[in-house]
């Protein structure tokens, strides 16, 4: 941590003689509190969102008796009632969660690799190549993205797969971007020239030295964008695009349920509580692997 | 183990470096004027197989791009680099590559010369695994020896990262990596000056062991000529990108004959509480010239207790001046001005009749 | 008014980190003469960082002193920040290790300066303008005037570390700490800014704490030296003394490892094994005794105390090196 003197040698790990047994816990609940916390949260939503619904009594999101239509809180059979239509609400908020997740993981996962990759390789090699590749990715940043995402969706029809690919044109250009930056910071440091001194070649110098030290900060980037990318998903599904209906994902949930907010604001709320604590557990996360591995 | 093409083919010196020029762009930054900075000019010394030249000089002296343009990263501008005859300044791709096996290098920082990623073993196996030496467990067990070599346990140490390394730990990696492909020169650029006082001396005796049990030659840059002088047959000293003197290690020290090494003897701390002091003004004033735009003629005369109109005029030659003993001034010290000595062959800078180590 | 300017006793400094406790400065002891110059010499982690940072109160919150500072007859220790801060400056003030970081590299030298002077004082800007040029005058750096306009990066090291000295001096501090004020900086600039340290020192009355890594320094400019292993002080004598009777094995080994230009080529230094122990670990015994070479097992179970065994020289250990036989 920036706060100790340099001249402080504090190598290794080893309790102090004089610490009582309720320090040295509370010493490793403080560590744990950045990370594991955050961490078992998201762990937990994916699990809701991704296997409860296979493995537990959930009914389906889609296909509800339009007898059984908006039924309130705490009815039997549907603990959160169920929407104008009769679908359970509790089911539609998993199933919402399960697509919106998906689109968000698909999205930064293509970013980090096809971005990072660009932005690395960019980075590396320099010159006019490096010119060329962030050229063409102002290029896609300079263009209206929103009008393009709505041009895919337009062309292609909307689906959830399209989604992606449209949200894609946001997120690779910003991780090219932070891959480059991260990537020049390390193709400074004096252990790549020694890596190339020792015969090292460029697949391995990529794979081998800049990958895994740009990877921390690809991750954590990564996990702070979760957020951004499930609203903008909501976004989509306010003009119409993103997942169409009846599929449930919280945009397209918050989208259609503006039009009862007076009667029955549960529709909006309840995707947006749970998009809320959502977002906050995997900030919170990226938060607390970014401290962890910047205090290394 | 023995030394895969590292026999010499020719009978002279290991490394002949002559004419080396490097240059590169200063851009400009609120008010510094941007231009290029020649950091090394004209440099011109050779290094016998076997030997220890060290190398001196202050910040802006080019040691350090020096040991980086023989190493061809990046390529100097001009001049030639032949090692064991071979000009390493036209080879490309794999050739250079194969040339690269036989001059390893140690850095300064200990730590930055380490991915902080990477095990010790890993890291001392990358130039095996690059050059394609053997299987794998034949590359373990040469790290296993070479880190044994400079005194780390290999059971203790090979799975380590270097964040968990103390400075001279992770020094002593560095340096098996460098040995790892049984190279014939070994370059350390300030590579002790991070350590401390006591960590230094240690590895500077395992360098001293280690030339002597695997016939190293060893360049050896450092701002300490003390310390540089005690390692080193020869000392060789540079100043804002030329080499101002170079001779035997004991010569230099007591018969100096450039004000610059003068200055640099009499800036040493002497740990002798009762020596006589004289102030170090007597030898050197002022600042660093800026390395943009040099001093004309001798880059050294404005910070020159004794310089003279002709050493603004006219850049002086580097002469030989005793044996093996070469300045590049026009008031060598205690020699007084000297037109009867022939300028040494092949331009200036031609120390070559200086390969044989005293 | 004593004699004494500082007087340090039995300093102790903890840090918690991670949950844990760090004592870095076990139980120092040292006093500090109107106008003369102490060296403190140590390697990492011998705490001789720490300890300067303690007499100027510049620790970090997570740091938890005990023990004494009596700078001017005012204990230091557990001052309020407020006198804290007018302690610093005009009391003490210290020149750091790298000027490059210690300046604020988006104003003007002349700004800065004058900032330093205008926290201790009421001055016009004026005022504070020409008590700026003769500051960096009295630092004699070349082209004061033409100085105080520029940035700190049109200035080499050197030169920046005159501007630190002047700016230390902007109060007329009683004493200055120079914290390896020269361990960034070249050779023959080294020696020119010792020289200055020196002559400032002398004109102005000053008392002066080098703290260093290198004995050498101390042999030429110091007047007592205080070396520091693991925390504590092991060995303290005037200089001269120190040399010629040392007797801490450590002091004597940090005396053989410097290297001579009178050695010969390939000379093999006297280098002990080992590194410094880890902080937070503290064995019972001389924290030396792993790299000792007379360690014996009383060395490794009981810590020796810092006392005067000899007139004007204190050292801690159980056996001492006997006067070398004249070379």
């Amino acid at each position: 941590m920036a706060d100790l003197p340099s001249d402080l040698v504090v190598a290794g790990v080893a309790p102090s003689l004089d610490e009582t047994a309720a320090a040295k816990v509370a010493g490793r609940w403080r560590g744990s509190l950045g990370v594991t916390i955050p961490a078992a949260l998201v762990l937990l939503i994916i699990a809701l969102c991704f296997i409860w619904p296979i493995i537990g009594p959930v009914p389906p999101p889609t296909g509800g008796n339009i007898l059984n239509a908006s039924l309130p809180a705490f009815s039997p059979g549907h603990f959160l009632g169920t929407d104008p239509v009769g679908n359970d609400e509790w089911s539609r908020i998993l199933y919402g969660g399960r697509a919106s997740l998906e689109i968000a993981f698909a999205v930064q996962a293509i970013g980090i690799i096809l971005g990072g990759l660009l932005g690395s390789v960019a980075a590396y090699l320099g010159g006019w190549r490096d010119a060329t590749i962030m050229r063409l990715l102002d290029v896609v940043i300079a263009f209206p993205a929103f009008v393009l995402a709505v041009a895919i969706a337009q062309g292609l029809g909307p689906s959830e797969l399209h989604t992606i690919w449209a949200l894609c044109f946001f997120s690779v250009p910003a991780f090219a971007r932070i891959s480059r930056a991260a990537t020049l910071r390390v193709r400074e440091q004096t252990f790549m020239t020694a890596a190339r001194l020792s015969g090292t070649r460029f697949p391995r110098m990529l794979l081998g030295h800049i990958a895994p030290n740009i990877l921390p900060q690809l991750i954590t980037f990564a996990l702070l964008g979760i957020g951004i990318v499930m609203i903008l998903e909501g976004a989509l599904s306010f003009v119409g695009l993103g997942v169409p209906p009846p599929a449930p994902s919280w945009g397209n949930m918050i989208a259609q349920g503006q039009s009862t907010l007076s009667a029955d604001p549960r529709y909006v709320l309840l995707p947006s509580a749970a998009l809320f604590i959502t977002v906050v557990c995997f900030n919170l996360l990226g938060d607390g692997l970014r401290a962890r591995w910047s205090s290394q | 183990m023995c030394r895969r093409g590292g026999e010499l083919s020719s009978g002279g010196p290991l490394l002949d470096v002559r004419n080396l020029v490097q240059e590169f762009e200063v851009r400009a930054q609120g008010g510094v004027r941007s231009g290029v900075v020649q950091a090394v000019s004209d440099v011109s010394f050779t290094l016998a197989k076997g030997e220890t030249l060290g190398l001196v000089g202050e910040t802006g002296s080019g040691k350090s791009t020096l040991a980086r343009a023989i190493l061809q990263a990046p390529r100097p501008k001009s001049g030639e680099v032949l090692f064991d005859g071979v000009d390493l300044a036209k080879l490309r791709g794999k050739q250079l590559l194969q040339a690269r096996r036989q001059i390893q290098m140690v850095f300064q920082d200990p730590f930055g010369s380490l991915d902080p990623k990477w095990s010790v073993m890993h890291i001392v196996e990358e130039p095996l695994i690059a050059f394609r030496t053997a299987e794998r467990a034949e590359r373990r067990s040469r790290v296993s020896e070479v880190l044994d070599r400079v005194g780390l346990d290999p059971s203790r140490y090979a799975d380590r990262r270097p964040r968990s390394l103390s400075g001279g730990q992770a020094q002593r990696v560095a340096i098996a990596r460098a040995l790892a492909l049984d190279p014939a020169l070994i370059i350390y650029d300030e590579a002790v000056s991070s350590l401390d006082v006591l960590i230094r001396a240690q590895v500077l005796n395992l360098l001293e062991r280690l030339r002597a049990e695997m016939s190293l030659t060893y360049l050896f840059i450092a701002h300490d000529l003390a310390l540089v002088k005690q390692v080193s047959d020869r000392v060789a000293v540079m100043y804002l990108g030329k080499l101002v003197e170079i001779g035997p290690a004991e010569s230099l020290y007591r018969e100096p004959l450039h004000p610059y090494t003068v200055a640099l003897l009499a800036s040493i701390p002497n740990p002798d509480p009762t020596a006589e002091r004289a102030p170090v003004t007597n030898t050197i004033h002022g600042e660093p010239p800026s390395p943009i735009d040099p001093p004309s003629g001798c880059r050294f005369r404005t910070r020159c207790p004794h310089a003279q109109d002709v050493c603004a005029a006219e850049e002086p030659p580097l002469r030989r001046l005793a044996e093996g003993h070469f300045a590049a001034c026009h008031f060598p010290v205690g020699r007084g001005p000297n037109p009867g000595d022939a300028p040494a062959p092949a331009m200036a800078g031609g120390a070559h009749d200086a390969a044989a180590p005293n | 008014m004593t004699e004494s300017l500082l007087e340090v006793r039995d300093l102790r400094v903890d840090f918690r980190h991670d949950g844990r406790v760090v004592r870095a400065v076990d139980g120092l002891t040292y006093s500090l003469t109107r106008g003369k110059t102490v060296a403190v010499i140590g390697e990492s982690g011998s705490g001789k960082t720490v300890s300067s940072r303690a007499i100027m109160g510049l620790l970090p919150p997570t740091a938890k002193v005990s023990g004494s500072i009596r700078f001017d007859d005012v204990e230091m220790v557990g001052l309020a920040e407020k006198a804290m801060r007018s302690h610093r400056g005009r009391g003490v003030a210290m020149v750091f290790q790298d000027p490059t970081r210690s300046l604020n590299p988006t104003m003007r030298i002349g700004g800065q300066i004058r900032e330093a002077i205008q926290t201790h004082e009421k001055s016009s800007r004026a005022a504070a303008h020409d008590r700026a040029l003769e500051l960096l005058e009295l630092v004699r750096l070349p082209a004061a005037k033409e100085r105080l306009e520029q940035y700190p990066h049109q200035l080499s090291g050197g030169m920046r570390q005159r501007v630190m000295i002047a700016i230390a001096l902007a109060a007329s501090p009683k004493l200055l700490i120079a914290d390896e004020a020269t361990t960034a900086l070249d050779v023959t600039t080294q020696a020119q800014i010792m020289e200055l340290l020196r002559d400032l020192q002398q004109r102005l009355g000053m008392a002066l704490i080098m703290i260093s890594h290198d004995l050498g320094l101390a042999a030429s400019f110091a007047d007592e030296v205080v070396v520091m292993y693991a925390g504590r002080a092991v060995e303290r004598a005037p200089t001269q003394m120190l040399f010629a009777h040392v007797r801490m094995p450590y002091t004597r080994a940090l005396l053989e490892a410097i290297p001579r230009l009178e050695n010969e080529s390939h000379a093999l230094l006297a280098a002990v094994p080992g590194q410094p122990p880890n902080l937070a670990l503290r064995e019972p015994g001389c924290p030396f005794t792993p790299r000792c070479p007379s360690a014996t097992d009383q060395c490794r179970q009981h810590m020796p105390a810092f006392e005067e065994h000899e007139p004007d020289h204190q050292w801690a250990c159980w056996h001492p090196c006997a006067d070398a036989v004249a070379s």
